[in-house]
């Protein structure tokens, strides 16, 4: 039981890192490789926050604030490039970010990591049980959902999708690409900084190994599997793939096994990405489109 | 005088690390300018190669080093045609962006069976130690003199093919527009199948010699493709003397460059150097682009 | 909508090369307000590029080009639209995976949804702009004759019908001037039909227009005035039946 709720709560952060990325990946056609450091600046932020003494609401805001900040701030040159140019820049920079954190142990301790993050304590509740954690978690998971959704269905979300499917003819009728792929951006490093402050206080211990690139290829996948430029899809696809990674631990295997089911994962999510880009690479989820019976 | 030696060995190291960097820059622009995407596994094959040799020095081969490069350059060239057969070549004409998303599967895929059969510890290939000749002040290793040997040999092998033979013609050809390639007559699939051989090739010979001079694991791929490919954005995409300027030039940066940062960031020189680079290119304005 | 009679665009010694050829060359056209104006010339004699040029999609190696009175040369593409000019291109450009309708919605210039931090404190004031744009869009899809299409995806519509919707959306934006390139090309007799009288419809109603057309019955019963380009050079201009007959025009199509 504790095992699924576990589960349940790793599931509702994934989502909300997920429906960030499908923002940008999905709505506005660009590829961040990078998207990982706005986790861990959300979680980094609040965490060290958090231990200096302040409120966790104080963490939170201030991670938000934070990673939209620094989403700001980096799609301003990155958005200069174009496609996979533009993919390999984002990239850098999540890897510049971790070593960053890696080096300035003056700043976060560095590769030991900060354990002992407390539980939040929201209007005098502190939800450190996990039923009470899973309802945090998957109450910000529906209003992510429902905040995203309102963004898209609106006439923002409507000029996002033509500067995705067309930038010229969007630009012709008066979109200003260049400001829509900002504000999407920011609008994906927002939550995608929620996330991350979730996962630190759930987790109570983050450390530079827990924001690599193995981060990122995972939450490309669940978006990119679960399908892209869809409200469904990045649900779908993280309630399928955590519940691959983590149903490991349901297995009792002999530790000479564990050390192999690590690696063994990676290659399933290395070539879970291959099939689907050769065979399907619009996802489980298609976007709408395509021949209506009439 | 002390610290010109100093200044001179580090110069020397930063040397030694472009060589390297050549070879890997090499190998991924002539993927990039023939087939017109990034292999993000290009690591990939980097650390393979590096580990064949691993493979074929110990049990149940035992080859001693120079019986082992043969097979371990071969074994690499094969799994650069495995790539390109299963993966890259049923979506050639994918967005350049599936096609990244591919390679990056391929590299997750082709890192982690790695540290399945051998463990995500570091290891070397168990040669001794051998002390450093002195020249003029400055210490070299039989390893590091075989890194700028064998460059110049690639160097030399990459020009001759390239430029003195049909078949480089062909991957000229090709690098130039792949179509027209095609209608010409030109033989795509060989000048492929050469393209990915010689890529493979050579990201082995440069793996074998990183470990050689450092260590082997399984990530050692990744830091480096990112090295490559800044290394492939200075000389120019599809440019092979470029290539080989762009690796010299990184090496040198980081090198240099530690003599002013700490030494944790020496990976990022080659990053914020491409970063500089893709920025400083004129920003596309809006137009009729077909890509 | 402004009905001046002045010079809506006015392009002086325009030109543009693209590698050692000149796709326009010291070009000097004024376009006329009330007017729907053509723009002619064998294949190849920079029309497009002439168009380009004005929407900002490319900036003039010299020369500059105004658009009511102010400079616009070099000018981003969006600023064009949302100072009131509007083009469609010769392969119309629809939004496939949208609905007829949205791609109509997307067009209306200064939408308050279409600010990000307005869609959480002016909702009423987006809505009501919302509808009132379904309606004028209905209205514009009627005329079109498109009304039972408005909610397919555009990409289920033949090629005509994406080419009146491409001039419908352009409507929807309410400009002061519209860049037609070759609104009639590939479409049947039928559709041609409906777009000559759909634009002859808005020109009525104060609608200017400036339009390329290789289809000479077209542009002889739509447009007032006419210019031709051979060679990316002005060679004449003036009405549609006096150019017919320049020796310079005729001498242009046959040279080619």
């Amino acid at each position: 039981m504790d095992l699924l709720l576990h589960l349940a709560i790793v599931i509702a952060i994934y989502a909300i890192f997920a429906l960030s990325l499908n923002v940008e990946v999905g709505y506005t056609g660009l590829f961040n490789f990078g998207h990982v450091a706005f986790f861990a600046i959300g979680a980094y932020t609040s965490a060290l926050l958090t231990l200096a003494g302040f409120p966790f609401t104080i963490g939170l805001l201030a991670g938000l604030v934070l990673a939209g900040l620094c989403g700001y701030l980096l799609s301003i040159p990155a958005l200069k490039l174009q496609g996979d140019y533009f993919g390999i820049a984002t990239l850098g920079f999540g890897e510049i970010l971790r070593m960053v954190v890696n080096n300035e142990v003056w700043l976060t301790k560095g590769p030991m990591g900060l354990p002992g993050i407390p539980r939040p304590d929201l209007f005098g509740v502190v939800f450190d049980t996990l039923p009470a954690y899973l309802a945090l978690s998957g109450g910000f998971a529906l209003v992510t959902f429902a905040i995203l959704a309102f963004v898209v269905l609106s006439p923002f979300g409507r000029a996002l999708k033509a500067v995705r499917d067309d930038e010229t003819a969007a630009e012709i009728l008066g979109k200003n690409a260049f400001r829509f792929k900002i504000k999407s951006f920011v609008i994906g490093s927002v939550f995608a900084g929620l996330a991350g402050v979730l996962w630190a206080h759930y987790t109570t211990f983050i450390g530079p190994g827990d924001f690599t690139l193995t981060e990122t290829i995972l939450v490309l996948l669940i978006v990119v599997m679960g399908g892209k430029g869809t409200f469904l899809g990045p649900v779908v696809g993280a309630v399928a793939l955590i519940f691959f990674q983590e149903s490991v631990r349901f297995l009792r295997l002999p530790p000479e096994w564990t050390r192999l089911l690590g690696p063994l994962q990676q290659m399933v999510f290395g070539l879970l990405l291959v099939v689907l880009m050769v065979f399907r690479p619009e996802g489980i989820i298609r976007e709408k489109g395509g021949r209506r019976g009439d | 005088m002390d610290s010109i030696s100093y200044y001179l060995q580090t110069v020397l190291n930063g040397i030694l690390a472009g060589c390297i960097y050549a070879l890997f820059a090499m190998g991924l622009t002539l993927i990039y300018g023939v087939l017109n995407f990034v292999n993000f596994a290009h690591g990939e094959l980097i650390m393979w190669g590096a580990y064949f040799l691993f493979l074929f020095m110990g049990e149940p081969f035992g080859l001693p080093l120079y019986a082992a490069i043969l097979p371990a350059l071969a074994l690499t060239g094969c799994l650069g045609l495995a790539m390109d057969y299963s993966v890259f070549r049923p979506i050639r004409r994918a967005n350049r962006l599936t096609l990244l998303i591919a390679a990056m599967g391929l590299s997750v895929f082709l890192r982690n069976a790695a540290q399945f059969f051998w463990g995500a510890e570091v290891r070397t290939y168990g040669l001794e130690v051998t002390a450093g000749m002195r020249f003029f002040g400055l210490t070299i290793t039989a390893p590091q003199l075989a890194i700028i040997a064998v460059t110049l040999l690639c160097v030399a092998a990459v020009y001759l093919l390239f430029f003195k033979s049909r078949l480089g013609k062909s991957m000229r050809a090709l690098s130039d527009n792949l179509d027209l390639a095609r209608i010409s007559g030109i033989d795509t699939k060989r000048a492929i199948l050469a393209a990915w051989v010689i890529s493979a090739v050579l990201a082995a010979v440069g793996g074998i010699l990183l470990a050689l001079d450092t260590n082997l694991s399984p990530e050692m791929g990744v830091i480096n493709l990112i090295k490559a490919f800044a290394a492939t954005l200075i000389g120019g995409v599809g440019n092979l003397w470029g290539a080989l300027l762009g690796g010299m030039l990184i090496g040198l940066a980081e090198n240099l460059g530690v003599l002013f940062i700490s030494p944790g960031y020496k990976d990022a020189v080659a990053f914020v150097i491409m970063v500089i680079i893709l920025l400083a290119r004129p920003y596309v304005i809006i137009g009729e682009r077909s890509d | 909508m402004k009905r001046g009679a002045g010079a809506v665009i006015e392009i002086r010694n325009v030109t543009k090369a693209f590698g050692g050829t000149r796709a326009v060359s010291d070009c000097t056209i004024s376009l006329e307000g009330l007017t729907i104006t053509g723009l002619i010339g064998p294949n190849g004699s920079g029309k497009t590029t002439l168009f380009n040029l004005i929407t900002g999609l490319l900036k003039p190696d010299s020369g500059e080009i105004r658009f009511l009175g102010n400079r616009i040369d070099g000018r981003l593409p969006h600023d064009m639209a949302q100072l009131g000019l509007i083009r469609t291109f010769q392969l119309s450009r629809v939004f496939p995976r949208m609905t007829v309708l949205e791609n109509m919605l997307l067009a209306p210039q200064g939408q308050t949804g279409e600010r990000l931090l307005s869609l959480w404190f002016r909702l009423p004031k987006i809505r009501s702009e919302e509808s009132e744009n379904r309606e004028r869009a209905l209205d514009l899809l009627d005329l079109l004759g498109l009304t039972r299409l408005h909610d397919q995806f555009a990409e289920n519509l033949s090629y005509g019908q994406q080419k009146l919707l491409e001039l419908g959306r352009a409507l929807m934006a309410k400009p002061k001037m519209i860049l037609l390139d070759e609104p009639t090309a590939g479409i049947n007799p039928t559709l041609i039909r409906t777009m000559i009288e759909m634009i002859l419809t808005m020109r009525e109603r104060g609608q200017v227009f400036f339009i390329i057309e290789h289809n000479m019955d077209v542009v002889i019963e739509v447009c007032e005035k006419v210019f031709v380009l051979d060679h990316g050079e002005k060679i004449a201009e003036g009405r549609p039946e006096e150019i017919q007959k320049d020796p310079r025009v005729i001498e242009a199509y046959l040279g080619c």
